[in-house]
């Protein structure tokens, strides 16, 4: 819309302005609770608030197990981002550019672990892992984590190729480039932002996934395991620090990476 | 063809319609200060190039945005600041607006139905007068499809009925026929005059398109930088334009910028950097900075050994391009001027590029404008 | 260059056609060969094996194979598990009924109450970042208000309106249905909210033109044209609770369980391997029957903005 052009209104927005304001303090509100908790020095998780204090995060910091725990939700992370990003990009460059047999059926199954339940996702890898005598371990979360995500990938990048558009690859193509010298020269640059963007979240998700890491974890823990079996008993006001750090971590990546994602795709 | 005569309630005026907004740059005037009349019953267009004001000039008098100064009154009443339900003026949408999800009938029937009108007209009449309306269009088979089901040009013609059916006084067109092909757009132009004529409706047209704003119009304003350049009926804009812009836009026009050197009994002669020029009659005194225009089918081109004594410029064809029923010829002078000549293909002789040749321009082709 | 670089003859054709062919193919395969397989080994073949087990049973702990759809038959006639199955849908119904209900008037003023396409954005920002918080955080913030002493029943008592600590509030089919719709309002949100974007302002003006009050610009062109949004929305929320086990296991109580927790509990306790994955075939198939509902909605409806 031009900005000379006002913006229509049709319908009056009071009641709904009203709404929206207290459906947001519906949707931030547990998470400030929360994290206003892991400073209380109460012993007991709840109120009331006893006094301020940073003994939780040192408890948090302090204990081995959650220090290995933490370890291994980055090494998950990190591997999914490893597995995920690159299969993500080879095949939205591939869905770009060619039509073959079968592209529906395919673009279907990669995005299947975005609306299935993560339980379904973790125990049909699960049986296979079983099926074929694979023992588990990290390195199985990391392909549970890494396969379920590719689509995160997948739909940045395609969705930022489309909107680049082909004339460019043709041309380069044209001026005789080989396909690493345009992948190289004209793709990547033009996706650079968007990649960040899905190694960010795919990080985040993975890091913080539970479903599929119970499932396909041999003996190690993550720090979302650790604090699953600390909630299912009735866990220490530990859980609202180790909570607050999720949720700062995911928040902060996943805000870099929608900033990054958004910030060509404004750009005509 | 209606006539500028003083009607006591027009159908719309304004008065010194303005539109500023804010720009880092300052205050942009998108319409500064435009003052027009349309008399019931005639279809006018507002003309000009895209960012001239015409789209806000309309919305604002559709009441889809509001005028930051000026006033406009409908019949007489003053609705400047009434929302754009309350005006009885219809909107046509440059993408026709149609509702995708519901039918053709109910479409055209919407105006009708809606709340306040429901008192005004019962349910069978309603119905009646839009199956009215749409077969007015020709579009009665279609009464239940829906809009991505039709053609461009059906879609057109689904929008004019619905907007018809209201039976509105005004209608206002934004550049509606600009998404049709070409044979298509000439067909609808004539079914919109037509329309216009027997309904007896007021029709502002906008568009960027001459041809279109002749073929359809009693009068046409060109806009221009938000202002009003000219307004009249079309053989007045194009025989009697009044800048060289009005002149530019509305058709191919040569520009000779000269000075008044000789006045003799009502003639003006002007020097230009091609030679001398003779305007009879002409108005002016001597030393004054002047452009001569003249259009490019009102000139002549003769072999250079048969030139005419007077307003003759000698030239050399530098290109020659055949467009059906008319050639169009580019020729560049011993200055250096580019000069466009039209000719009908009838005519005969050819000259190729190249060849010198002369232009005649006949002094009733000839206008001045003063600076 | 010899001046007689010849035109090539038919056969010659062909075969640099051919050649041509191959090349692309081979590029293609390239790009392409690597995602494509690991599609069919870590996301098809996962559901074959899945498949292939839920068509067996267990007997003392170990698997056997066997072709019957007897683990199918059980789940939806013996209890418990029609009975979670029952729940499990009531919750997810719910769940999506409610996270729309709430995510539209969120979706309507993010649409068409801001001016700017920054404030637009960052609105949007707002929106979905409890969405991409993290899921295990999210679930468990709610019992520390829900909970005795959590904040609504500390503050109630510390402001004298209670003595006793309201136990109605946690481990119920509530607290569930309250945590899943919190989890779930940004994705239903979002999805309302692309819809209600894609409307075009022309439709909104001409309605206005015609004399259409604001409700009634509301109530028949922009509710309308929205329902493919809120449906697609309803859909994947209920897709995505349905399977849900964090929240039921956190602040369920033992009343209300979920489809996915009975997964859990066969894959441990149990040892039912077979069962298991019997039930999550079940729930990958009512996954995709509600796509293609919702394909089949978007086609007949035939909204097209």
């Amino acid at each position: 819309m031009a900005s000379s052009k006002q913006k229509f209104r049709p319908v009056s927005l009071h009641i709904p302005w009203t709404a929206t304001v207290l459906i947001f303090a519906f949707l931030y509100a547990p998470i400030f609770v929360m994290v206003s908790m892991s400073f209380n020095t109460n012993h007991s998780v709840g109120l009331p608030y006893t006094g301020v204090t940073l003994h939780w995060y040192a408890e948090l910091f302090g204990r081995t197990d959650m220090l290995t725990a933490m370890a291994n939700s980055v090494i998950v992370g990190v591997g999914a981002v490893l597995l995920a990003v690159p299969l993500g990009l080879l095949a939205a460059i591939g869905l770009d550019r060619y039509e073959f047999v079968g592209k529906e059926i395919f673009r279907s199954l990669v995005m299947m672990p975005l609306v299935l339940p993560g339980v379904v996702t973790g125990v049909a890898l699960l049986n296979l892992m079983v099926m074929t005598h694979v023992p588990l371990s990290l390195a199985t979360v990391i392909v549970g984590q890494g396969t379920s995500l590719t689509c995160i990938t997948i739909g940045e990048v395609f969705g930022r190729l489309q909107q680049v558009g082909r004339s460019q690859t043709e041309a380069a193509f044209n001026l005789g480039a080989s396909e690493g010298e345009v992948f190289w020269h004209v793709t990547l640059p033009n996706i650079r932002s968007a990649l960040l963007a899905s190694a960010l979240m795919t990080f985040s998700l993975a890091a913080d996934d539970l479903a599929i890491t119970f499932f396909l974890t041999g003996r190690d823990n993550t720090l979302s395991m650790v604090l699953w079996s600390m909630l299912r008993s009735q866990g220490s006001p530990i859980v609202n620090a180790a909570g607050t750090v999720m949720i700062i971590l995911t928040l902060g990546l996943f805000s870099t990476a929608l900033t990054l994602s958004f910030s060509r795709r404004a750009r005509p | 063809m209606a006539e500028t005569t003083a009607h006591r309630n027009p159908a719309i005026r304004t008065v010194n319609l303005r539109r500023t907004f804010a720009t880092p740059a300052g205050q942009i005037a998108a319409v500064d200060g435009v003052d027009i009349t349309v008399d019931d019953g005639e279809f006018v267009c507002l003309l000009g190039p895209s960012g001239c004001g015409k789209t806000t000039v309309l919305r604002m008098l559709a009441g889809l945005e509001e005028p930051s100064d000026g006033q406009i009154f409908v019949h007489g009443e003053n609705v400047t600041f009434r929302s754009t339900a309350d005006r009885s003026v219809r909107m046509m949408f440059q993408d026709f607006a149609l509702f995708p999800h519901m039918t053709v009938a109910q479409n055209v029937l919407f105006g009708l139905s809606i709340r306040r009108m429901r008192e005004k007209v019962s349910k069978t009449d309603a119905v009646k007068r839009a199956a009215n309306y749409l077969a007015m269009v020709g579009l009665s088979d279609y009464h239940d499809r829906r809009p991505h089901q039709l053609s461009g040009g059906q879609r057109q013609r689904v929008a004019l009925a619905r907007a018809l059916a209201t039976d509105p006084p005004i209608v206002l067109f934004d550049e509606s026929l600009s998404a049709l092909d070409a044979g298509l757009r000439r067909q609808m132009q004539s079914e919109l005059r037509r329309l216009q004529r027997d309904l007896g409706k007021t029709f502002v047209f906008v568009t960027h398109d001459q041809n279109e704003a002749m073929t359809m119009s009693d009068r046409i304003a060109i806009m221009h930088k938000g202002k009003i350049a000219q307004y009249g009926t079309p053989s007045e804009i194009y025989d009697h334009p009044n800048s060289v812009y009005v002149a530019n836009f509305m058709g191919t026009t040569n520009l000779l910028r000269g000075r008044v050197e000789r006045v003799e009994r009502g003639d003006l002669a002007i020097r230009t950097s091609t030679g001398e020029i003779f305007v009879s009659p002409g108005d002016g005194a001597v030393g004054d900075e002047v452009t001569v225009m003249f259009r490019a089918d009102g000139a002549r081109l003769r072999l250079t050994a048969e030139r005419s004594a007077n307003n003759s410029v000698d030239t050399v064809v530098t290109n020659i391009a055949f467009l059906g029923p008319r050639i169009e010829y580019e020729l560049t002078a011993n200055d250096g001027t580019q000069i466009q000549v039209h000719t009908p293909a009838t005519e005969g002789r050819r000259f190729l590029p190249g060849s010198p040749v002369s232009v005649a321009v006949p002094s009733e082709a000839l206008r001045v404008l003063h600076h | 260059m010899s001046a007689e670089a010849a035109v090539p003859g038919i056969r010659e054709r062909s075969t640099i056609r051919r050649n041509a062919r191959l090349r692309h193919s081979t590029v293609a395969v390239a790009w392409l060969g690597l995602p494509v397989a690991w599609v069919l080994v870590f996301i098809l073949a996962p559901y074959l094996v899945n498949i292939y087990f839920s068509l067996g049973s267990s007997e003392d702990y170990a698997f056997n194979p066997g072709f019957s759809l007897a683990n199918y038959q059980r789940i939806v006639t013996v209890q418990p598990y029609a009975s979670v199955l029952i729940n499990s849908t009531r919750i997810g119904a719910l769940t999506a009924l409610i996270a729309c209900l709430i995510g539209y008037p969120v979706a309507l003023t993010t649409a068409f109450g801001l001016e700017s396409s920054r404030s637009r954005f960052v609105v949007q920002l707002l929106i979905m970042l409890p969405w991409w918080a993290s899921y295990l955080v999210k679930a468990y913030a709610w019992r520390t208000i829900l909970g005795s002493k959590g904040l609504i029943n500390s503050s109630l008592i510390h402001l004298g309106i209670i003595t006793k600590p309201l136990g109605f509030l946690l481990y119920n089919e509530f607290s569930v249905v309250l945590t899943l719709t919190y989890i779930f309002t940004p994705l239903a949100t979002l999805s309302i909210l692309n819809q209600l974007e894609r409307i075009p302002v022309s439709l909104i003006e001409a309605a206005s033109n015609f004399g259409a009050t604001r409700l009634e610009v509301f109530t028949r062109i922009v509710l309308p044209i929205s329902l493919p949004g809120v449906l697609t929305g309803a859909i994947i929320t209920f897709a995505l609770s349905f399977g849900d086990f964090i929240a039921p296991a956190l602040l369920g109580g033992s009343h209300s369980l979920m489809i996915s927790s009975v997964i859990l509990a066969q894959l441990g306790v149990a040892n039912d391997r077979a069962m298991a994955a019997a039930i999550a075939m079940l729930i990958v198939a009512v996954a995709f029957l509600l796509i293609i509902l919702m394909k089949r909605l978007e086609r007949s409806s035939a909204i097209q903005v």
